[in-house]
């Protein structure tokens, strides 16, 4: 089956305005943080009950939403802490939340919306385009899993109103997806006998997935060893209280708990995607598991994810020491993607950068 | 050396009957045991070994070295997958290798040190999950403990008024709880559901009325499911390792062999596992074709390959012919034939010095880069007389002069087959009692019958100086690596992975939640007033406080259809 140009040019012209309007987005993020108005002092503190619902204390909104549930008068009266704040039923908060947060944040995240879309655009033509799954080379993995990154991380903006976390981790997509345009780009084609099965839309989605999913969590975990490393040293008196930038994020332990989150939904669709190429790899090699260079560092990848989730239950691993496991699963992730499947010669040599 | 902190606020001595959320030893996300409380100083050494390896702590460091551990199987050549590429380690290191020998790091996952670390994660992952299943058991069996006293405390509470007496409104609650599945007990008899033993009844009538609901066990046996599952992927693992076998064959077209060890290029057994064990059946390869792009920018890259095979099950049956191709292995006697490679093989005729022709055979020459095909072997012939010959030879299978003179390919496919060749003459040293690799030559005892190599083309001939014969290229055959394997460990360790995905799947998703209820007699004659607590003892993942609100609700909410029933 032969590539259709057409469909393979749209694609081309969509991603490049998905990073476009990603860099716009990201300037809009950044002017919310320099001349965005200064309502923070007041709303910062709402802003971020809002994101602690994530920390399960407030049972602020779903007692709300309870409420206007229909039950009678003498319905539930909760007494949960914190009894201030008591917001609105998240449908009609988020836009208020939006209206609230002000001129940039509202452009800056119809512009993340409108990237995504963009971006998502791109990566179903070029599927469409070479009548397979769009993943199977570097350049369109690397395009595919930022797609990822952008769509949950959207989700996760708006769920949680993290608007000031966009100028990092859009941040993170535009530097990746840039690169990927101009470092590694390949035209549309078909793929070597050895891809043509239909356990690349399986496995190498999951992978995706999951990877994109994990980019999340590696942007929190840095921006929560920052915010961490920031708050000690006030607290210590190192440093000056009234970082405007550092006072704006979600606190450590927010940002602590958004990265849990997010790996335990990462965690299961990479274990799904190593046992998916297993059964591909018997299926294409012989054995579901030769220990070939990429096997293996998927494996330390799940290893090293496998350890923040003990970490995180153990004494004295909590906080910083989980978040650097998490880091250094995220970095052999990288390690595995950007160093082993494109230097080191194994069965995954795929990456099509000959 | 306090593997799980309990807060300061908690009493660790004391048995966390309402633990804060996330606190205390007993929490089924932080289920390793502290490992040196004070009270255990007098254990013996062996308890204080057993203790120390199955602590969490120990488990991390464990996880963390088996990753490490990895790392050098990555990087160094190892023999289970590129057997050549180690000997060419040997040769290029000489001073290094053995040293990365001595210590297994050419074969890292078969190595002591790794088995050393993976078997002792095991036992360490053993000796906690075991026990938590023990305690998972007897905890299904134990009603949850009593509501505490101030429900205000808890991280989630709620009132409510209802017109129902207290015990009333209780038992109410306990049945909308008992119809949301919570594990139930309370001290009002309600009929239905458990009641706390007989003695709690007594007092009832000058106390409070409670109830307390657990539920979310599934958590934990979501937990030690993935767990043991690990266990059982490992015995798999084992049990493939014991049994199986991998076998290898290197067939030309109109070959065949018979799937016996003799006829084998490469049989690699397991350790209980013998040559009687291959399945009978017999291959014999009719012809190999590969696709290639052929334009734009992708030219050269493979679009397609298929061998075409015929084959019989066992000895004397009925043969059958099948596309062999990637992704497509052919499934005979229980056993897996995959398509692992390709190449060309040249055919050569060789006569020597008398005019006999001594060599006269297709010749499997191995790929130097796949993009292009340029391959690279040898041609023996240690029955040329009086000297023996041998020829070293690259075979490109689309010829163009590369840079400087030397002979290129420019194409994967045999547009313009052509060989170039060295010519030996001397002792092939084949009589050493060393076995020798088809696929290279000794030339020490050797000498070239020519300066240059010499290039040739199909049909063409090259009458060798000095009367020592002559070599026909007489055309071009091809080549695949075929490789059959049985593993029984295989399809239950698919199941089990399968098993293990479902249990974390299971863990992450359900949480281990309590909610309790007091009523109170309302300063009017009848009616009371509840107030509901709740308790997510593992709610890493969020989502408590709706489930709770949903809950509360519908405590309130459902009061009248009880009242009406009771009234009736």
């Amino acid at each position: 089956m032969g590539v259709n140009e057409t469909l393979a040019n749209v694609s081309s012209d969509f991603m490049i305005a998905a990073l476009l309007i990603y860099s716009l987005a990201v300037l809009a993020f950044a002017g919310d943080f320099a001349f965005g108005r200064p309502r923070r002092a007041a709303v910062a503190v709402k802003q971020q009950t809002r994101i602690a619902e994530l920390a399960s204390v407030g049972a602020g909104p779903a007692a709300g939403s309870a409420v206007s549930g229909g039950v009678p008068a003498d319905g539930p009266r909760t007494t949960a802490p914190p009894p201030a704040n008591v917001l609105p039923s998240r449908q009609a908060s988020l836009s208020r939340a939006i209206n609230d947060a002000g001129n940039w944040v509202r452009v800056a995240v119809a512009l993340s919306v409108l990237g995504v879309t963009s971006h998502l655009i791109a990566v179903v033509t070029r599927g469409f385009a070479v009548h397979r799954a769009p993943w199977g080379n570097m350049y369109e993995f690397v395009t595919a899993l930022t797609c990822v990154a952008g769509i949950f991380f959207v989700y996760v903006m708006l769920r949680y109103r993290a608007w000031s976390l966009g100028v990092f981790v859009m941040g993170a997509i535009v530097i990746t997806l840039g690169l990927a345009e101009t470092v590694i780009y390949t035209a549309a084609g078909p793929v070597v006998p050895a891809l043509q099965s239909y356990w690349l839309s399986i496995h190498v989605t999951a992978m995706t997935l999951s990877t994109g999913i994990f980019f999340i969590a590696f942007v929190l975990g840095i921006l929560y060893l920052t915010t961490d490393v920031y708050r000690a040293r006030v607290a210590a008196g190192k440093a000056e209280p009234g970082n405007g930038l550092l006072e704006r994020i979600p606190s450590a332990a927010q940002l602590d708990k958004l990265t849990y989150r997010t790996i335990i939904f990462g965690f299961p669709v990479w274990t799904f995607g190593v046992i998916a190429g297993a059964i591909w790899a018997d299926e294409a090699w012989g054995h579901y598991w030769s220990w070939d260079p990429v096997e293996t560092w998927a494996f330390i990848t799940w290893v090293l994810y496998a350890a923040y989730l003990h970490a995180r239950a153990t004494g004295g691993w909590r906080g910083r020491r989980a978040h650097y496991i998490q880091i250094i699963g995220f970095a052999s992730l990288a390690f595995n993607i950007l160093v082993v499947q494109v230097f080191i010669t194994g069965m995954h040599s795929y990456a099509g950068l000959g | 050396m306090t593997d799980v902190h309990a807060p300061a606020s908690v009493n660790p001595g004391a048995p966390p009957q309402t633990p804060p959320e996330g606190g205390g030893s007993a929490t089924p996300d932080s289920p390793r045991r502290p490992s040196g409380v004070p009270q255990q100083k007098n254990l013996p050494l062996w308890r204080w070994a057993w203790r120390q390896i199955t602590s969490m702590r120990t488990a991390l460091v464990l996880l963390f070295l088996l990753a490490l551990g990895a790392i050098p199987g990555s990087i160094i050549p190892q023999t289970g997958n590129d057997p050549a590429q180690v000997q060419q380690y040997f040769i290029s290191h000489p001073a290094l290798a053995p040293w990365l020998s001595r210590f297994g790091l050419f074969d890292v996952y078969g190595s002591p040190w790794f088995a050393a670390i993976y078997l002792l994660l095991f036992i360490s992952l053993v000796g906690c999950v075991v026990p938590r299943t023990f305690r998972l058991v007897g905890q299904s069996r134990t009603p949850p403990p009593k509501a505490p006293r101030f429900l205000g405390r808890l991280p989630h509470s709620a009132t409510y008024v209802s017109p129902l007496p207290p015990q009333e409104a209780v038992a109410a609650a306990a049945s909308v709880l008992g119809g949301h599945h919570f594990r139930l007990r309370t001290n009002v008899s309600t009929g239905t559901t458990p009641s706390s033993p007989p003695g709690k009844k007594a007092d009832a009538g000058d106390k409070t009325f409670w109830l307390s609901a657990e539920k979310g066990y599934l958590r934990e046996a979501g937990n030690l499911l993935f767990h043991l599952s690990l266990l059982g992927i490992l015995i798999c693992v084992a049990v493939g390792g014991l049994f199986g076998y991998k076998a290898d064959k290197l067939l030309v077209e109109g070959q065949s062999y018979a799937d016996t060890p003799s006829a084998l290029d490469d049989f690699y057994p397991g350790r209980l596992a013998t040559g009687s064990d291959l399945a009978p059946f017999d291959i014999t390869l009719n012809n190999f074709t590969a696709t290639y792009i052929t334009s734009g920018q992708n030219a050269g890259q493979p679009a397609a390959y298929n061998a075409n095979v015929t084959y019989t099950a066992t000895s004397g049956g009925a043969a059958k012919t099948d596309d062999l191709q990637v992704n497509h292995p052919l499934n005979v006697d229980g056993v897996k034939v995959y398509l692992i490679g390709h190449g060309f093989a040249p055919v050569f005729s060789v006569t020597d010095a008398q005019g006999k022709v001594v060599y006269d055979q297709a010749t499997p020459f191995i790929p130097a880069d796949t993009s292009t095909m340029l391959s690279d072997g040898v041609v023996k012939a240690p029955n040329a007389a009086p000297e023996q010959l041998g020829f070293m030879g690259v075979f490109v299978p689309t010829a163009v002069e590369g840079s400087g003179g030397t002979l290129n390919s420019a194409f994967p496919a045999a547009e313009n087959p052509a060989v170039s060749l060295i010519g030996y003459s001397g002792n092939l040293g084949m009589d050493s009692g060393l076995p020798q690799s088809v696929y290279q030559m000794d030339t020490t005892a050797m000498t070239k019958v020519a300066a240059q190599p010499h290039l040739m083309f199909p049909g063409q001939t090259w009458k060798l100086p000095n009367g020592l014969g002559s070599i026909t290229f007489v055309g071009y055959k091809q080549w695949v690596s075929l490789t059959a394997t049985y593993d029984p460990g295989q399809g239950p360790a698919l199941a089990f992975a399968a098993l293990a995905l479902l249990g974390i799947l299971v863990s992450f998703v359900v949480r281990r939640r309590r909610v309790f209820v007091r009523a109170v007699a309302a300063d009017g004659n009848r009616g009371s007033i509840l107030t509901v607590g709740g308790l997510a003892r593992t709610d890493a993942s969020g989502g408590f406080e709706e489930e709770f609100a949903r809950l509360a609700a519908e405590l309130a909410g459902t009061e009248p259809t009880n009242q009406s029933e009771t009234g009736a």
